[in-house]
Parts: C-alpha cells; sequence; structure tokens
C-alpha cells in the first residue's frame, strides 16, 4: 500500500516542520487497531525510502525520576539551551503521564512547566497518556519516538517516573538520564537493588543553592562507589550533573554532554529495540503462546532489509494466527 | 457584684475582650468611637458586674447613657472603563452614602503591564480602572479629598507602585503622607491560590510585602500595608476549616518574615502586628459564617499573643473588611440573589463581637456581568437601611453566652488548629504554595462542592431547586439588566499614557528604574524609589519589568494534577461511554485542551472543567493561566486535540474568541479543531459568539459537570450508544 492523499499532504506539511500536520502524524502512528497497521506501515517505508527529506538522525534520550524531581522543567531549559546553542537544531519532547484506572482519562500537566516560544517549528511538544500501558513508555511511545527521530535531531522523552517505566524506557532510548532531587536516595537505593538499570547520566535537580549541590553531588558520588556501578574504570563520576531548572545552574554542561555523548541507535540496537517492542506486542495478545514464533521469525530477519516494524510485527501476528486456527 | 447569668461570655476568656476595650484609645479605620465605649459600658454594667438589672440588652456609652454603635464603613467595590469614567462613579457614590472608597483596577494594572502591552488589550479598563502613571492617579482622585477618605485598593503584586503613586499624589496636592488611611490588598498567597495575579515568586513577592510594612510604619502609620484574605479562598472553595486555616497561616507568613528580616523593635513589631488586616468571605450558611468569625477573631488574639507575644491587647484585635459571597450567586432567577446578598450580610453583622469594620456588598446580578452603578446603589441601600433603620447598632453583642455558638466556634476553631499544625509541619504557607498543597485542598474541596451540587445534596434554590419560575422583570430595559464597558474607551486610556510619556524627562525616568533596579538587587526597601519612580512619571509596566528582570516570574501548580471527582452514577457512566465510543471510532482517547486566556485568573472554572473532563474519560491538558491565544492554539495544534476549552471570566470573551479562531485558521487547524468557550457570557453576547464559530458556550448556568461533558462530547460528534433521557441544560 502506497501513500494516500491524506498521509502525503500530511507528510509534507511535516517534513516542513508544520504543527498541525506533524501532531495528526503522531496521533495516527500512535494507533494500535490492526486496520490501521497498513497505513502505519505505507508512512514509515516512506519515510525509511526518502532519507534526503526524512533523515534518521535523532538521538533520543529517555528522562527518569520520581514525580517531583523536576523532570519537566529541567527538559524545558535543557531544550532552548539547545535551540540557543545552534540555530539549525530541532528539539522534540515527548512527555508521558499517568492515566485513570478507572475513567481511562488523563491529566497531561508536563506542559505548563515548558515555556516555548510560540511559533518555533524547532521544538515541538507532545503530551502522551499512558492508558493501558502500566510502565507508561509503551508501544504508543516506540511509535511516536520513531517518528520523531526521522524529523528532529534530539527527542526527549519523560516518563512517568514510577515503576515499570524506569525500565521500559532504556529499550527505546540512546541515553537514559536519571534526576534526582537532592538528598532524596530513593533510585540509588534501586540501583543497588538491581531493580533498575544503570542509567547513563546522573542529575541532582533542584540544586538552587551552591551548599545544597554540594552535599547532594557528594552523598550521590559515596553511593554510586558503594554500588560499585561501572566496576574497575568506571566512569560514572563524570556523568554527573548538579542542575537547577529555576536558576540554569548545570544547564549548559548538561546539554553540551548530552549533545555531544549521545548518538543515534545503530542499526543492530534498533533491531533489538524493535524486538523488545515486538514481543511485547505479542504477549499482550497472546501472552507466553507465540513467543517462540517472535524469535523465529528475528532469526531471519536479513541485516539492511527495508521491511518497517509494521511488517514485521503483522507477520508475526498473521503467523501466530494460523496457528492458532 | 450580682451573679453572672449564664457562662462567662467568650470574648472574656480569651483577651478579645480586653482587645476590644483598648482600642478606646485609637479609632482604627475611621470607625467612631462609640463602637468600643458602648463595649466598655456593657462589660462593666453587663457581663462583669452582672446581670441583675434588665439592662444587659443596653448599649451604653461612656458616660452611662444609652448609645448605638456608628456603622461600619460602607464600601462598594468599583471601577471601570478609564479614569474619568471611574471618578465620576466615586464621587457619585459618595454622594449617595458610600463612607469609603474601594477601587478594582483593569487586569494589567494588576498583572503589571501597561495599557500598550500586547496581553493587556482585550482587558483595558474591562474590570476595573486602568492605572499607567501618576497622571491617571491625579484624575481618578479628582475633587475627592485623600485625606479624610479611607481608600481601599484591591491590589496585589503591583501593590507597592500603587501605593507609591497615592503616595506621590498626595506629595503632590501638599498631603502629609501620614494623613493617607486605607489599605493594600497585597495578599499574594491567595493570588497564586485563587486570584491569579501573581507576576513574582513567592519569597519575592513576601519581600515586597514586608518593605511595605517597614515604610508604612513610620511613613503611612494609618495605612493597611496588606489585607490577609480568606475571601478568595471561600470563593476557590475553601471550607470554613480551611479559610481560618490558611488565612491564618498567611498572616503569619507575613509575620514570620517581618520577624526574619530584623531591624525592628518589639514595640515596633507590636505595632506592625496591629496593621495586619484580613479581608473576610461571607457564605449563605450565615450562623456557621458568624462563628467563624467569632473563631477569627479568638485565634488571632491567642496566635498574635502566644507565637508573637504582643502585649498591647488592642494589637491582637482582628480587624477586618468583608465582601459577601459571589460564588453563591446564581445566574438562574438572579433576583434571588438580593436575598442571599442579604442574609450574607448578617453573618458578618449580627454579632457585635464579630462584626466587621468595612463591608461592601455584590450585586444582584454579578453571575451575568459586571454591575451597572445602579446595582451598586440598590446594594449600598441595604447596608444603609440595615445600619440605620433597624435597631441591630443598639445591642451588646447578641450570642455572648449562647452554648450552641460556643460550642461551634470552639470546634472550629480545633479543627483550624490541627490544619495550621499540619501546614507548619511541611513549612508553612509559602512552602504549602510552592509544594501545591494549598491549592491542591482547595481544588479538592471545590470538586466536592460541585459534586454535591450536582446531587441536590446541596440545594441552590432556582438551579437545582424549583427552578420553573417567572421571567424576571429585573433582566427588562434597554441594556437588558447588564453593563458592558465600550469598547472605543481604551482609545482615551492609549492617548493619555503617550501624553504622559511625552511630557516626562526621560532621563529622570532612566535614573529612577536604575535605582530601583539597583535597589533589587541589593536588598534594600524598594518602597522610597518606587516612589521616585512615581514622582517621575514611570509606567506601571515599566516599574513592573524593572523588577521582572531581577525576581523572575512566578508560575504556580495548578492544583489539579492528581484529582479525583467524587461522582458516580449512571450519568457518569453514560457520559463515560460516549468518550469510550469516540475513542473505539478513532484510536485514541478524545482529547482536550483547556485554555485559560488573557490576564483573567480566576481559574476555579477551568480547574473545574479540567477535573471534570479526566474523570468523564478525556485527556486533558491544561496549561495553567495567563496565556496568550497563540500560546493555547499551539498547545491545541501540537496535542491534536479534539476540542478546545476556553475559559474567560474578564468579560473578553468576544475579542479572545476572535483572537484564537484566527490562529487557529493560521495553523490550517480552524475546522479541524472545534472551539467551546465557559465564562460570565450574557445572552446577548452568544448569537456574535456563535457567528465567530464557537461551537458551545457555558455560563455560570450550567452547574452540571457532566452536563457540560456531554455538550462537549456532542460537538466533538461521539456516539451516543444508550439514548437515555437527558436533563436539558436550560
Amino acid at each position: 500500500m502506497g501513500l494516500d492523499a491524506e498521509l502525503e499532504r500530511l507528510l509534507a506539511g511535516a517534513s516542513r516542520l508544520e504543527k498541525h500536520p506533524l501532531a495528526r502524524l503522531i496521533s495516527l502512528v500512535e494507533q494500535e487497531r490492526d486496520e490501521t497497521r497498513p497505513r502505519k506501515a505505507a508512512l514509515f517505508r516512506h519515510l525509511a525510502a526518502h532519507p534526503e527529506t526524512f533523515p534518521r538522525r535523532a538521538a533520543v534520550i529517555g528522562v527518569t525520576g520520581t514525580p517531583g524531581s523536576g523532570k519537566s522543567s529541567l527538559i524545558g531549559r535543557l531544550a532552548l539551551e539547545l535551540l540557543g546553542s545552534d540555530a539549525a537544531l530541532r528539539v522534540a519532547v515527548l512527555a508521558i503521564d499517568p492515566s485513570s484506572a478507572v475513567s481511562g482519562g488523563a491529566l497531561l500537566g508536563d506542559r505548563l512547566r515548558t515555556h516555548f516560544p510560540v511559533g518555533e517549528r524547532r521544538i515541538f511538544f507532545r503530551s502522551q497518556a499512558t492508558q493501558g500501558d502500566l510502565g507508561g513508555v509503551g508501544r504508543r511511545t516506540f511509535a511516536a519516538t520513531r517518528l520523531l527521530r526521522h524529523l528532529f535531531d534530539l527527542v526527549f522523552i519523560e516518563t512517568v517516573g514510577i515503576g515499570q517505566s524506569e525500565i521500559e524506557v532504556t529499550q527505546l532510548s540512546d541515553t537514559v538520564v536519571l534526576v534526582m532531587q537532592p538528598l532524596a536516595g530513593d533510585h540509588v537505593q534501586f540501583l543497588k537493588a538491581g531493580v533498575m538499570e544503570i542509567p547513563d547520566v546522573f542529575v541532582v535537580n533542584k540544586c538552587d543553592e551552591a551548599a545544597l549541590a554540594r552535599r547532594a553531588a557528594h552523598e550521590l558520588r559515596s553511593a554510586l562507589a558503594y554500588a560499585k556501578i561501572g566496576g574497575p574504570g568506571d566512569d560514572s563520576e563524570h556523568r554527573v550533573f548538579l542542575t537547577s531548572a529555576v536558576t540554569g545552574r548545570g544547564v549548559p554542561e548538561l546539554a553540551a554532554f548530552l549533545r555531544t555523548s549521545t548518538q543515534p541507535e545503530d542499526p543492530d540496537t534498533q533491531r533489538r529495540h524493535e524486538l523488545h517492542f515486538l514481543r511485547k506486542a505479542v504477549a499482550e495478545r497472546y501472552g507466553r503462546f507465540g513467543l517462540d514464533e517472535v524469535e523465529r521469525a528475528a532469526s531471519s530477519w536479513p541485516a539492511g532489509d527495508a521491511t518497517v516494524y509494521e511488517e514485521r510485527e503483522a507477520a508475526v501476528l498473521e503467523a501466530i494466527r494460523a496457528r492458532v486456527r | 457584684m450580682g451573679t453572672a447569668i449564664g457562662p462567662t461570655p467568650i470574648c472574656c476568656l480569651n483577651g478579645t475582650h480586653d482587645a476590644r476595650k483598648a482600642c478606646i484609645a485609637e479609632v482604627v479605620d475611621g470607625v467612631a468611637t462609640s463602637y468600643a465605649r458602648g463595649l466598655d459600658a456593657a462589660t462593666t454594667q453587663g457581663y462583669t458586674a452582672g446581670m441583675t438589672r434588665d439592662d444587659a440588652h443596653v448599649l451604653h456609652a461612656k458616660d452611662g447613657s444609652p448609645t448605638r454603635d456608628a456603622p461600619w464603613i460602607f464600601r462598594t467595590y468599583a471601577g471601570h472603563t478609564n479614569v474619568r469614567a471611574s471618578n465620576a462613579l466615586y464621587r457619585a457614590n459618595l454622594s449617595r452614602g458610600q463612607t469609603g472608597l474601594s477601587i478594582a483596577f483593569d487586569l494589567p494594572t494588576q498583572c503589571g503591564y501597561s495599557s500598550d502591552h500586547p496581553l493587556a488589550g482585550p482587558e483595558i479598563g474591562k474590570v476595573g480602572v486602568p492605572i499607567n502613571t501618576l497622571d491617571d492617579f491625579a484624575i481618578l482622585f479628582q475633587d475627592i479629598p485623600i485625606d479624610e477618605i479611607n481608600t481601599s485598593m484591591t491590589i496585589n503584586a503591583t501593590s507597592m507602585w500603587l501605593l507609591s503613586l497615592y503616595v506621590a499624589l498626595a506629595e503632590q496636592r501638599g498631603i502629609d503622607a501620614s494623613k493617607l488611611q486605607g489599605t493594600t490588598q497585597n495578599d499574594i498567597i491567595k493570588e497564586y491560590l485563587a486570584r491569579g495575579t501573581y507576576i513574582f515568586p513567592p519569597r519575592q513577592s513576601m519581600r515586597l510585602i514586608v518593605d511595605m510594612y517597614e515604610y508604612c510604619l513610620r511613613g503611612i502609620p494609618r495605612w493597611n500595608a496588606s489585607n490577609i484574605c480568606s475571601y478568595h479562598l471561600q470563593e476557590a472553595g475553601a471550607t470554613p476549616t480551611q479559610e481560618l486555616a490558611f488565612a491564618l497561616a498567611t498572616a503569619m507568613a507575613v509575620l514570620d518574615a517581618i520577624k526574619e528580616r530584623g531591624g525592628i523593635s518589639h514595640d515596633d513589631f507590636e505595632r506592625c502586628v496591629g496593621r495586619v488586616s484580613f479581608f473576610v468571605n461571607a457564605g449563605i450558611r450565615f450562623v456557621e459564617e458568624m462563628c467563624k468569625m467569632r473563631a477569627f477573631g479568638e485565634m488571632w488574639d491567642e496566635i498574635t499573643r502566644d507565637r508573637y507575644g504582643v502585649t498591647n491587647p488592642k494589637y491582637r484585635l482582628f480587624r477586618y473588611g468583608v465582601q459577601v459571597n459571589s460564588l453563591g450567586l446564581t445566574e438562574e432567577q438572579p433576583e434571588n440573589n438580593a436575598w442571599r446578598i442579604l442574609i450574607e450580610t448578617l453573618g458578618v453583622t449580627l454579632s457585635r463581637d464579630a462584626r466587621c469594620r468595612a463591608l461592601q456588598l455584590p450585586t444582584w446580578n454579578e453571575a451575568l456581568s459586571l454591575p451597572r452603578p445602579w446595582d451598586q446603589q440598590w446594594s449600598l441601600r441595604l447596608q444603609q437601611i440595615l445600619a440605620f433603620e433597624t435597631d441591630l447598632l443598639e445591642y451588646p453583642d447578641l450570642f455572648a453566652g449562647s452554648p450552641v455558638v460556643a460550642s461551634k466556634v470552639k470546634a472550629l476553631k480545633e479543627d483550624a488548629y490541627t490544619e495550621i499544625a499540619r501546614m507548619h509541619e511541611a513549612g508553612g504557607a509559602l512552602e504549602a504554595i510552592e509544594s501545591g498543597y494549598m491549592k491542591a485542598a482547595l481544588v479538592r474541596s471545590q470538586a466536592e462542592r460541585m459534586a454535591r451540587i450536582n446531587e441536590g445534596d446541596i440545594v441552590v434554590v432556582g438551579r437545582n431547586k424549583w427552578t420553573e419560575g417567572l421571567p424576571s422583570p429585573l433582566l427588562g430595559g434597554e441594556d437588558g439588566g447588564l453593563f458592558k464597558v465600550d469598547p472605543a474607551s481604551a482609545a482615551e486610556t492609549l492617548e493619555m499614557l503617550t501624553a504622559s510619556k511625552s511630557r516626562r524627562s526621560q532621563a529622570e525616568v532612566d535614573a529612577s528604574l536604575r535605582a530601583l533596579k539597583d535597589a533589587a538587587v541589593a536588598g534594600t526597601n524598594l518602597m522610597p524609589l518606587s516612589i521616585r519612580c512615581a514622582k517621575a512619571g514611570v509606567t506601571t509596566g515599566e516599574w513592573s519589568n524593572t523588577l521582572r528582570e531581577v525576581f523572575g516570574e512566578f508560575r504556580p501548580a495548578t492544583g489539579v494534577e492528581g484529582q479525583q471527582l467524587r461522582i458516580e452514577g449512571a450519568r457518569v457512566d453514560a457520559v463515560r461511554r460516549r468518550a469510550d465510543g469516540w475513542a473505539a471510532e478513532h484510536g485514541m482517547r478524545p482529547r482536550l485542551v483547556v485554555g485559560k486566556p488573557g490576564l483573567d485568573g480566576h481559574s476555579n472554572g477551568s480547574e473545574m472543567i479540567a477535573v471534570a473532563a479526566k474523570h468523564a474519560g478525556f485527556d486533558v491538558v491544561y496549561g495553567g493561566i495567563r496565556m496568550t491565544a497563540a500560546e493555547i492554539v499551539q498547545s491545541a495544534v501540537e496535542e491534536d486535540a479534539a476540542v478546545l476549552g476556553l475559559s474567560v471570566l474578564s468579560g473578553s470573551h468576544l475579542e479572545i474568541a476572535g483572537l484564537v479562531l484566527d490562529e487557529l485558521e493560521r495553523h490550517g487547524a480552524r475546522d479541524a479543531i472545534p472551539v467551546v468557550l465557559g465564562g460570565i457570557v450574557p445572552d446577548s453576547d452568544i448569537p456574535a459568539l456563535k457567528a465567530l464559530g464557537i461551537r458551545a458556550i457555558f455560563t455560570p448556568r450550567d452547574f452540571d459537570l457532566m452536563d457540560v461533558m456531554d455538550r462537549i462530547l456532542d460537538v466533538i460528534g461521539a456516539p451516543h450508544d444508550a439514548p437515555e433521557p437527558r436533563v436539558a441544560s436550560a
């Protein structure tokens, strides 16, 4: 299936970073109904086939940390810093908030804490509700991220900050940033207990006062040393940043570090990420049944194949359905 | 001494009574002396000496002769269009027997923007008078004796600036500043919670307040530098306990900040405590409200004595003014509001020990529009009849000794002290603002109140009970019973601003602003420098921007996150099924972007809608207050909103709707994103809004939240799965 006229129109607008067409495309890729899959596949095939218009260049930065650690405000400051530092840079933010289990509705409040210039196409902010995904970072996040990778240079994903999302976000990010409040060592406890994977960057936010910042840094460094995170030669020491979204302290340094240290995913990583979300898609429908089908399919994916994720997902689900029949 | 009948009056138990006696020594705020004299007499002859004679009901003057109290100060909250029109209104009100001024400023003035700022455009002169420079003040107070009149200014973030203009005006007229008397509202905490005209962060705002207390102590000793407001807390949904606790915690935060600054003697500190006054709300549950006022008095006396060691009882007196409740006034059968206002007035006047010192009443049509001069006159007449025709002011306190009242007051106090302790454990009032604790508590109370009205658990006559009635003849006449500001009147304000700017010395303007900025950085008192700015012809926007550069701007918590609406049942289920149906059709949940455009900060309505929409199954994006049309539309476009909801209470709905629709057009999303609007919209404006392209309009009449959701679902074309008879919304 090729592009329909509507998709063509939306893609033309999105390539110029016009906000409404891009917003419509995100809504499209977020849909999980089987009948939208062919359109999504057509969209992603087109994106992959036109690297001159849609270079796949964005690095994805997952930002996690407990609610209240100031993730939104910090991302807001970082994005502004990045936009200001390079007039060609394009930044997208995908911020996730929890849905109510009772009504299914959600309050998406992260936008409140960012102040982006009006009419600036180089920055795009979108909220996402967790809906069914317990962890918050789910297949819809994965799909939106894949789209944004083609249009921007940096994509920030802000997690809900509790539970599964801490783990899931590593499956679609190139860099994971853990944001903490001064003197709140919960995450370090999680790290020690092995509940959480090791983040790439540690940020102690809300370091509005110098004395507080020093104490917080000391506490974090001793905890990291105790947890023996990287083993010998570990450089986690150099990946600790002290920031304040209020005063702007530490923001330029963190922005520069993220800019230079984060690389877009390579084909192997991309494949690993896709495999993760394919397993998830199958497990959501069939439980453990059929997971072997995923492995069988994955082993036969040729390297450098132009097949897009949606087509792989369709093939695997079809194979499983055939077995069920 | 004879035997006292009944329990000792409450006011004698806690020192309030002593405090009241002591106020013989000072007539505060121009209330006549017989008030205190009478109390003294009543004490000697009535309570203390024992009620052996039958004259415990008689109010005696100091010389033993029967007397009556002087009434409270009569005020009307007023100001609109421009300085010339407002000056005419004030002079007319004074000639009709009003005894004090209560000035309403327009939103740009309150938020620190001159009339020529882009955000100011649609708001100039709408909800109050626009003030840009000293020239405006000269006209506003023309032929009004500012050395005699008591002036209350409803101004907060820019209080220091407006007081500076007043002082500069006095100087211009050769009046000593020590003669000026009145109040700047200047309670920033409730601005973050309810009213929304804040500019600077909490700690910097508190610094401005403390600067003003410090300056007023010597410079303008009869001025109340701030007026702690529980009024707006009740409008935002506060229960009586929350009103007591949050207001008193705010007052404590102010006094703590003054103490922390240091540099003043304990005697001076006591005088500062004596200048703290309150602005309180009075709701329809008037017995409880009266008890609340008694609780306020007792608690303030106890707090100032025990926490701050204030020894002089007169400085521990709880001095308060009132505007009775506007929240409970209905758009339906609006004439009923006249009775509500009367009853609410009784709550703050009946009990002599807890009587207000100044009173301003809303008007019967406040839920419909801004009041006309006649509406204000009608409310003023109520006060005059109560004070002069009835025998109310002839008696000592009517409730002293009532075990019912005593017990109710005790219960309120206990609950309020518990809440205050909870807040202090969490770091005090400023911390509770920064963490969003207070805001969340208010949004929760408001949501509960709305839910109870929805369910008929709280009866509101004409709204959820006895809704059938004859049409009101009061809404007849040429103007339909409504007041509208002439949009052309802003031109005069802008012309005056240009003229004022061309007359002043730019060198002196620059120098005075530079001095202001340096002092802001250095931390020295900003009052004298602001007065210098006022005299130099600096504008409201210039003064505010200079401080914005140093202090930054603040955006507080919205309080809506994590909130649950406590209504369930068939109505909610039906609405949720429709939202689910839409979601199934579109492969995503319907998204509602709630926008609060412009400078109007009354965010309760938009917050309730946000919470209700989540409850109904929408994904809701709420960006808080003070957004431009362009910002709101950008949010709606980026979020691919199914519908954009605007909340406008300032009367600027036509202008704002136009701006928003133009912005949508620019994004090519005008057809894709329907717009609905809620606010104080007179029926006569509805056709114009519809013609512009607004798809649904909600007014205070639409109190049933699920009904509002249903109509929004209609706009986005959500399916009706199981047609059920719906209650039509008027």
